[in-house]
């Protein structure tokens, strides 16, 4: 009986480890997920901005929340306070234990702010599904229509780190060159440029066109593949050093509100460990600031006919 | 009705390589072919469009058969499909929404807000079909049978969206920005709502049993040419409409229509360019088009496609030339069907099917003023415009 138990011990051992292990600490692959569907401690969250996709199909087990009005103030404009984190974390059966992975439409980008946000509240083991809902869906894995339902959890909330989220005076003052952060602008060339306002099918919320002055332009694009996955830390070193963004100096990213940022922010925080903060109020908040200077290489003015 | 035992011959199949030749020149298309759901909307298009035609499901001429002929048999159709798409829907909110309660609302379901406008709409929309002979989805079914009348009506439909574009704003502003969205889940839960519409239909079915008076057809028609009884048309309308709800998004037909209508609209420079609030309600509304594939795009030319595949088969299909007098009511008839349906954010299959179907006020409010409307329309076609 010694035996068996000893390889029953060493069977759990082996296969846990191999849970563990199998994926970076916050990345999770599709085939990963899949596997471990089932497993009573992985809460899947998915956070798609297009509405009826997670109705007409999500992965098996994934509860819903919505960016527009679950992980944002819909008042203030801020992002969502501690209490109601809990409370809808809870209400979705997440507990102290559980392993969240997150997943979404649009390139993860809104997954990546809800990563960005339970990062801020201290919320642990919490991961991104690699290549987001697109690459899921491109190998045909299943999805399902059947709403999840859960037990409340017992998640506590302790912590907020403010420090993980910047605000409009950290970028002025990179602007007027009294700080030493390095400013990264993740948004198209285009909107980098000032030839565009806002990216194509989005309403122009600024007043100005351009970047912060200092801001380097690295398109979030850069840091995935073909596929939608992140690319490995080695590239995404490179591409960053080149542009001169190195884990040297602290980091903030920034694009239009904030979303596309988070992806960023998470490769650089979490997949290099560099130290980032990202300005979610972002070109909405500081193109529409009175008095800052602001770089517009292609001198577009707004309104001008 | 006596069925004769002879074959269709090989020229009432001609339209089946038809179709298949249109889904593989379209599905060669790198949108569509990269898009399950653009290609499953031009095959929902095709079923709906051949089921219209087959079942003869117009909701005005089964409208004009209870006024004139009191034969209530196309009503009770309609009500079938409401009933069967009611509970096809409840099925699917269940799995989509399981707490129905306040404010949580199932996604893109057509539960509009109701307000004055939507009375106004339906019942400008109900004048109009009743003038041009046939609601929008009777129309692009009946050009798939030849109807050439159907074109000029079109234009009209397109003219009248334009002149909703433009007095939507004041609309918006005063009146539907803060009208009431009322979904009969929130009140009773889905049982309950179940229930209810399932009383409302039983009734309706009773009541037109009670005025229906019993119409015989003596002629002797080859079994394909025979029109299925419109309840045929209801039960697989119903479970139609269920389905594009679950898979894509509840059956409508003005969508791209009215997006044509805003695209032209925007290049002549004739309408406000931005439409307040729309995008924030449910229903069949317009965007410009940036993209040329849509899914409701490839519907309605499924559905012509699919009717004009059906009209072949059963014998229907003949080009029809209209007279001025046609030209003339059906333009008129589709300004105004144009005009109602934008303010009411659907016509008969937006609003008064699907509407119905997911349990909203809208739906019924939609249902009563185009009856109203329908009724005023006949009235005036019949003594000041023929």
């Amino acid at each position: 009986m010694k035996i068996i138990n000893k390889i029953a011990v060493l069977i759990t051992f082996l296969f846990t480890t191999q849970i563990a292990f199998a994926q970076s600490n916050f990345l999770v692959s599709t085939d990963w997920l899949a596997k471990n569907i089932k497993n009573q401690n992985v809460k899947i969250i998915e956070v798609s901005v297009s509405p009826g996709l997670y109705e007409r199909g999500h992965i098996e087990g994934a509860v819903n929340f919505k960016w527009h009005t679950d992980l944002v103030d819909t008042v203030n404009r801020d992002i969502i306070s501690k209490d109601k984190l809990e409370k809808l974390l809870i209400n979705s059966g997440v507990n102290k234990d559980s392993t969240i992975i997150l997943y979404g439409d649009k390139n993860n980008w809104f997954a990546a702010w809800a990563a960005w946000i339970f990062d801020i509240y201290g919320i642990e083991n919490v991961k991104l599904l690699d290549g987001g809902r697109h690459k899921w869906e491109a190998e045909k894995k299943a999805l399902t229509p059947i709403a999840t339902k859960v037990k409340p959890g017992n998640i506590k909330l302790t912590k907020t780190n403010l420090a993980l989220r910047a605000r409009l005076s950290d970028v002025v003052a990179v602007a007027n060159k009294k700080s030493n952060v390095a400013l990264v602008d993740i948004r198209s060339a285009a909107e980098y440029q000032g030839k565009i306002f806002a990216p194509a099918g989005v309403p122009e919320l600024s007043v100005r066109a351009g970047h912060i002055p200092g801001a380097v332009n690295v398109s979030w694009g850069e840091a995935v593949n073909k596929d939608g996955t992140i690319k490995s830390a080695a590239e995404l070193k490179k591409i960053y050093a080149a542009a001169g963004v190195d884990g040297s100096k602290p980091i903030i990213t920034y694009c239009r509100i904030g979303e596309r940022s988070s992806h960023t922010w998470f490769v650089l925080k979490k997949v290099l460990g560099y130290d980032v903060k990202n300005y979610d109020g972002s070109w909405t908040e500081y193109g529409n600031s009175v008095g800052n200077p602001i770089s517009n290489p292609s001198g577009t003015i707004w309104g001008k006919i | 009705m006596k069925h004769s035992a002879k074959l269709p011959g090989i020229k009432n199949f001609l339209g089946v390589p038809l179709i298949f030749l249109l889904v593989w020149i379209l599905n060669s298309q790198d949108p569509i072919k990269q898009n399950e759901i653009l290609y499953l909307s031009l095959w929902f298009g095709i079923f709906f469009g051949a089921i219209l035609q087959k079942s003869r499901f117009c909701f005005y001429c089964i409208s004009r058969d209870f006024i004139e002929k009191k034969n209530a048999l196309g009503l009770i159709g309609i009500i079938v499909s409401l009933a069967i798409g009611t509970l096809g829907y409840h099925v699917i909110f269940g799995a989509f929404l399981t707490d129905p309660s306040f404010p949580n609302l199932p996604p893109n379901a057509h539960i509009s807000p109701v307000s004055i406008v939507l009375i106004i709409g339906s019942f400008s929309f109900g004048i109009g079909m009743a003038i041009a002979g046939s609601c929008i989805s009777a129309q692009l079914y009946r050009l798939g049978e030849g109807l050439v009348s159907s074109l000029p009506s079109i234009i009209g439909i397109i003219l009248g969206f334009i002149l909703a574009f433009k007095t939507w704003n004041y609309f918006y502003l005063n009146f539907t920005y803060n009208a009431p969205v009322i979904w009969f889940p929130h009140y009773l839960g889905y049982t309950g709502s179940v229930i209810l519409q399932i009383l409302i239909f039983l009734f309706l079915v009773l009541l037109l049993f009670k005025f229906h008076k019993k119409t015989s057809d003596k002629k002797n028609y080859s079994w394909w040419k025979v029109k299925w009884p419109t309840y045929i048309g209801g039960i697989l309308i119903g479970l139609i409409g269920a389905l594009a709800f679950l898979r894509i998004t509840p059956l409508g037909v003005t969508a791209e229509i009215g997006n044509i209508a805003r695209t032209t609209s925007e290049y002549f420079n004739i309408a406000p360019g931005r439409l307040e609030g729309l995008d924030t309600l449910r229903g069949c509304f317009t965007a410009v088009k940036n993209i040329f594939w849509t899914n409701n795009g490839l519907f309605i030319f499924g559905l012509v496609m699919g009717s004009f595949v059906s009209a072949v088969f059963s014998e229907d299909f003949r080009i029809q030339i209209p007279s001025f007098v046609e030209i003339r009511n059906s333009f008129v008839g589709g300004i105004f069907m144009g005009f109602g349906a934008m303010i009411a954010l659907g016509c008969t299959v937006g609003n008064l099917l699907s509407g119905i179907m997911a349990a909203s006020l809208s739906g019924w409010v939609f249902l009563i003023f185009c009856s109203i409307g329908l009724y005023l329309g006949w009235y005036l076609k019949k003594n000041f415009l023929n």
